[in-house]
This record gives C-alpha cells, structure tokens and sequence, in this order.
C-alpha cells in the first residue's frame, strides 16, 4: 500500500469557519424594534437601511420576535399593514449564541431558511449583543485570509538574513541516527539533536518549533509502535526534510491512523502520556508536506518536508 | 508573572534550576496528554502536570517550555531532572491537585490585572 496524503490538506476556508467566532464576524450595531410599532413603521425601515428583517426586542434588550421582509408583504396581503405588530410578529425566532463558530450560524442560515440570525449573549441568554449574515460571515473571513497573507509575506522578508553560504554547507551533511524500538528513555534525543542543529543555523523559532515537534512525534512512533529504525534529517535548498524508515510492522491502514484520535497505544505508552491518537495528526498539522509508504512486509517510510522559509536565490 | 510567583502562589518547592526562575510566563499548559501539549503550547509558557517521565521534559524542551510544574505532589525521577538541569528547565513541585493549582494561577492572573 502506498498513499501521498498531501493533496488531502483542508482547505484554509474550511479550518477557519471552525475558528472564527461569530462574536467576530457579527455587526455589532442592531437596527431593531420595540413591539409597539406597525408594519409600515418596519417597512419604511427597511427600505431606509436596506435591510430585509428586524428583530423586535424588549427594554432589556432580549428578543422576542422578528419581523422580515415576507412578513410585511403579507401585513399588505392581508390588510393589517397599519396595526401594530405584537399579533403577528414571529415569535419562534432562530438565534446563536456570540461564542458559537460561524460554522454553525452558516448551518443555522441553511437549515432554518433566513436570512440573519440574531446573535445572543450566550447560551441560555435571550440577550442581543449582534446581527449575522451571511456577507458578515463572508467578509471576516477575507479579513482573517488577507491577515494571514500578510503574516506570511512578514516571514518571507524577515528570514533573508540566514546565510545561504551555511544552508549550501549543511546541505551536503545530513544528520543520521539509529532509532531503537520499545526505547522510550532515550526517545527524544533526536528531536534535542535536530532542534539545536537548526538553531545553530539561524532559522526563525517559530519554523524550529515545528521541525522539532515533527521529528519527535516521529521518533516517538518508531520507539512505540515498531521493531526500531532510522532517521534521516537534511537541508535541500529550501526545505528542512525528515525521514523516518522503521522495519516494521507496518500501517494496516495509513488513513485511519491519520484520524485525530485514532490509537493503537497499549496502557503502558498511554501511561507516558502518549498513545492519544496525535502523533501523524500533529505531524500532518505542523509539516508543510507529508508522505507516507506502509507495507506489512517492509515497514514504513515517513518523509515530512517543511519550509525554512529562506528565499530562493538564483543559482 | 515570573516562574519564581509560582513559588508562592502553589505553594511550590523548586527541584532544580533555581537560576533560571527570573523568566517572564507568556502563557500557560495543564494536560497529562504530552501529544496535546505538542499541538497547543506556545513559546515561554509553563508546562504544567501529573505525568513524571523524561518525557515529559522533553516534550516541554522542544515546544520552548521555561519552567515545569509538577502537580499532586508527584516526584519526578532522576533522569529527568538530570535532563531538566542540562537544558537549563526549571522544575517545581506543588502538593496542589490539578484543578486547585490552575484555580489559584488563575486567580493571581486577575489579581495582576486589576492592579495593572
């Protein structure tokens, strides 16, 4: 069996809509109405601002109803556009709560039909601290995707201080080491090696972070779950690339043991602390990219690259 | 908060790298899952948990970890306080169970805000 699970990162947008809040894509600035108001009152309103629904609060500012655009136009229908809303308003009103990811207001807006969700204090709170729509949503999120461009343009410039002089001579040494199985005090010492290998070079904190989380929970699968290997660190131009080959007894079934959570650890590596089912996950998360090769007869091959972030030069 | 606040606020004894306890905590880590710490710490915080193995300094080593808290009142073994000390990790030890030492941490980081 042989798979690269590189293509199978998830988008950018799809790890955001879990990260952002709706606390930080909502309006804050609420066009609403106290109960006492007709539906021409609401309509003129809503032509004014543009808007297509409001909700109807009381003094403290709790919701009570919502009144929308269709509702107006039946209030025409029907003849009480003049009377004033309290008999008819919707009072079933969908809401989320400001600490909810916008995943589940998108999943809110397309389940329920509407088109704005008022966003409440909390959970158990009727409380209106915000509005959210869809175009909110759309908007944070091409607020957050810039700042992250940004972000790493920022690190493009500042790593071009390393001397390419020293990664070109480092290029032609890779680090070499046996890894034992069923080892666990000695674990680590590759990952320690490898960290300061790379500090030693200049390479942004943030980037040596990574490689050294990577070589760990790497060095870690082969002392835990095989019969002992080898691993393989080297700079080739750009990138800091790690190999891990152990001999066996190979990944029955590489996808499902990239699930978070996905575990084959007995009680005593559990007891260490590991064997929570993180180990390819968090190396999938920290490399830029991932190969693995498993077979029952030889064992697996990891090859993880990350970027050094160095600029290329034209040779 | 700097690591040796630690010392009073849980009530802590230091095993070992008394000279590096000036050092500034940015953040915070309380887990027994050395895989969740690989995947959420962040630079110059303060490791803290019930585990006791080398590991557990090696984890905090490589995710740039200033100082390791060891809760109810658990006691390393040797190895790893001899590696805690070549790479300069401080280690304190608190009779505080988890949730106590993370209530009182907690409760000091207010205390520093309020008289900011």
């Amino acid at each position: 069996m042989s798979t690269d699970y590189s293509q199978e990162k998830l988008t950018l947008v799809n790890e955001l809509i879990y990260q952002i809040k709706v606390k930080e894509a909502m309006s804050k600035k609420v066009i609403f109405f106290k109960e006492n108001v007709t539906f021409r009152e609401i309509q003129l309103k809503l032509k004014e601002k543009k808007i297509s629904g409001v909700p109807i609060l009381d003094k403290e500012r709790n919701i009570i109803g919502i009144v929308s655009i269709d509702d107006v136009i039946t209030a025409f229908d029907k003849g009480y556009v003049d009377k004033k809303i309290t008999d008819y308003m919707s009072r079933d009103v969908i809401t989320i709560p400001q600490n909810f990811s916008v995943v589940s207001a998108i999943n809110r807006l397309e389940k329920f039909k509407v088109g704005r969700l008022p966003v409440t204090e909390s959970l158990d709170s009727k409380k209106i601290v915000g509005i959210i729509t869809l175009s909110d949503i759309l908007n944070r999120l091409l607020v957050v995707v810039q700042s992250i461009a940004e972000k790493v343009q920022d690190k493009e410039v500042n790593n071009t201080q390393i001397s390419h002089d020293l990664i070109k001579r480092v290029e032609r040494k890779p680090l070499r080491f046996e890894v034992k199985g069923d080892d666990f005090d000695s674990a680590g010492r590759v990952a320690s090696i490898t960290k300061k290998y790379f500090q030693n070079l200049g390479i942004s904190k943030d980037i040596i972070r990574r490689i050294a989380i990577v070589c760990y929970e790497a060095e870690m699968n082969i002392c835990l779950h095989s019969l002992g290997g080898s691993m393989i660190i080297e700079v080739n131009r750009n990138n800091a690339v790690i190999y891990a080959h152990d001999k066996g007894p190979g990944i029955p079934d590489v996808k499902l043991a990239l699930k978070p959570g996905f575990t084959t650890a007995s009680e005593k590596i559990r007891a260490l602390g590991f064997g929570a089912g993180m180990g390819l996950p968090n190396i999938k998360r920290y490399a830029d990219k991932l190969e693995i090769k498993s077979s029952l007869k030889t064992g697996t091959e990891l090859k993880a690259i990350i970027n050094l972030g160095v600029r290329n030069e034209i040779k | 908060m700097e690591v040796k606040d630690l010392i009073r606020v849980l009530d802590a004894e230091v095993l070992c790298g008394e000279d590096f306890l000036g050092q500034e905590i940015i953040d915070f880590g309380a887990s027994d899952l050395l895989s969740d710490i690989l995947a959420y710490s962040k630079d110059n915080y303060v490791l803290l948990t019930g585990l006791t193995s080398s590991q557990v300094v090696r984890t905090a080593e490589l995710t740039g970890a200033i100082a390791i808290v060891f809760v109810r009142g658990k006691l390393p073994p040797q190895e790893a306080i001899g590696l805690a000390k070549s790479h300069h990790i401080p280690l304190l030890k608190t009779d505080n169970l988890m949730f106590a030492s993370c209530r009182k941490i907690a409760e000091e980081l207010k205390k520093e805000e309020k008289n900011k």
